[in-house]
């Protein structure tokens, strides 16, 4: 009986509230903010390197801070720890010319700096999640001297796997620069309707799960709140869109080595730190594989590959991840909480630094750039 | 009882037919065609786009494309700017730390 009275109320039943933990904006920057969640004020602060959330760049932030009590930034700041997080916001017309260097070194290189300033260590935690995995990954490989280690889940680094992305970026008829020449930003219809063709059955399987487990309301709030976090997303900037495909995805420059971040080479083989790369077994976005490849080819020591039941939403805001993985999170951090200092060497020149080749950029951004300039 | 085997039997349908539409939204034959539709109707608003543009820049009025340039640069400079600041604050710590 309840089960049928919630069904009939499903539209008419209050969206639950998400991304409620109490933040403070502590920097902002073109469309983009970094938020401080609110330490809880009966509990002291107990771990010193702070932790930096990447989520990816065309979801909201919110699904690392989805409801009340369901909330992966709650409870890390209830373990202790101080968590931070960045909004990537939504781009404007204008933001179709900002490309891969400005996102991954300038925001969040200033990002991560902003947060490690915060720390005795001068160094911050960083969880990247899907293409928020892959910015901080490219990160990491050009600029480590800030990071203290990487979590991933599911960032997909090596783009020759056999999945559906793959292909349709592969296919010689995808003209990603036609795309980005008529649309300017990459419109989040667009993708998302390319993420409902990976498997165009599965609406009809959540509609089943819902009928199933009507009756309980916890899981309908649930529900409800992960679809208003999928269906409330952002267009890709045009032209970090179009060297995400070329670079990425067709010359899978990061697994080549030949990937370069504002002229520094991002190899994998630079990051030097502790890495935990989380993949999950039933992702048809990032296949697994894709997001494996790094701990093979990462120099650190002080690595771990954890493969996970699930998909690749589910598995990390379901109640099963609260239970197993959001603690595995804390502890990874909370054990190199006061690791010793990384003896110094000389870190390549901050974005702030001059450069030979940006202001042409700004003035023409039209212009198609040379593989040669942009892989370096 | 009859619900629970429905469901056995929906997921396993679902199972099969999403394996085997995969295997034709990776077919050539599908991402030809929808890849050279799609590339065909963004040059075509691209086209328009221009024409439009030309229109409106010929009135001797900024276009939409020289709008977006324009704050383009705009943020491109705040941000040069909150490097600098960055930058001086780094060197202000440096040398409180000095003294």
């Amino acid at each position: 009986m309840k089960r049928l009275k919630n069904l009939a109320s499903l539209l008419t039943r209050p969206r639950p509230p998400v991304g409620t933990t109490p933040a403070d904006v502590v920097h902002r920057e073109n469309k983009w903010r970094l938020l401080r969640y609110r330490p809880d004020p009966g509990r002291a602060q107990k771990l010193q390197t702070p932790v930096l959330l990447v989520p990816s760049l065309i979801n909201r932030h919110y699904v690392m801070d989805l409801l009340p009590g369901k909330s992966m930034a709650q409870d890390l700041v209830a373990a202790g720890h101080d968590v931070y997080c960045i909004d990537w916001g939504t781009p404007g017309d204008e933001d179709r010319f900002v490309d891969f260097d400005e996102v991954c070194d300038r925001y969040l290189g200033r990002a991560i700096r902003h947060v490690a300033r915060t720390s005795p260590r001068n160094k911050t935690h960083v969880l990247g999640y899907c293409l928020g995995g892959t910015l901080a990954t490219i990160h990491t490989a050009a600029r480590p001297e800030h990071v203290a280690s990487l979590f991933l889940l599911a960032a997909p680094v090596s783009f020759t796997d056999e999945g559906a992305l793959a292909a349709w970026t592969r296919s010689p008829q995808f003209n990603v620069g036609s795309i980005v020449q008529g649309f300017g930003n990459v419109p989040w219809q667009l993708m998302q309707s390319a993420f409902h063709m990976l498997r165009p059955t599965l609406t009809m399987a959540k509609a089943v799960g819902v009928i199933d487990r009507a009756a309980n309301d916890e899981f309908l709030d649930g529900f409800l709140a992960l679809e208003t976090w999928g269906n409330d997303n952002v267009a890709f900037p045009g032209e970090c869109y179009r060297q995400y495909i070329e670079q990425l995805y067709r010359g899978d420059a990061l697994m080549q080595g030949t990937f370069s971040l504002s002229g520094i080479p991002a190899r994998l083989e630079n990051i030097e730190c502790p890495v935990t790369s989380v993949v999950f077994e039933h992702d048809n976005i990032v296949p697994w594989q894709s997001a494996a490849a790094l701990v093979d080819r990462v120099s650190s020591k002080d690595k771990v590959l954890l493969k996970l039941p699930g998909g690749h939403v589910g598995a990390v805001v379901s109640k099963a991840a609260q239970k197993n993985l959001w603690p595995k999170m804390s502890a990874f951090w909370a054990e190199r909480d006061d690791a010793a200092p990384e003896p110094k060497r000389a870190p390549p020149p901050a974005p702030s630094a001059p450069r030979q080749k940006r202001p042409a950029r700004a003035a023409k951004p039209s212009r198609p750039k040379s593989k040669a300039s942009a892989t370096g | 009882m009859i619900w629970d085997l429905w469901k056995k039997a929906f997921y396993a349908w679902e199972d099969t037919t999403a394996k085997y539409l995969e295997t034709w939204m990776k077919s050539p034959l599908l991402l030809g065609p929808s890849g050279l539709m799609l590339g065909g109707a963004m040059k075509a608003k691209a086209a328009y786009d221009k024409a439009a543009s030309n229109w409106v820049g010929n009135l001797g009025l900024a276009t939409k494309r020289d709008q977006e340039r324009a704050l383009h640069v705009l943020n491109q400079l705040e941000s040069r700017m909150i490097d600098l600041e960055e930058r001086l604050a780094e060197l202000k710590r440096k040398d409180d730390g000095r003294t």
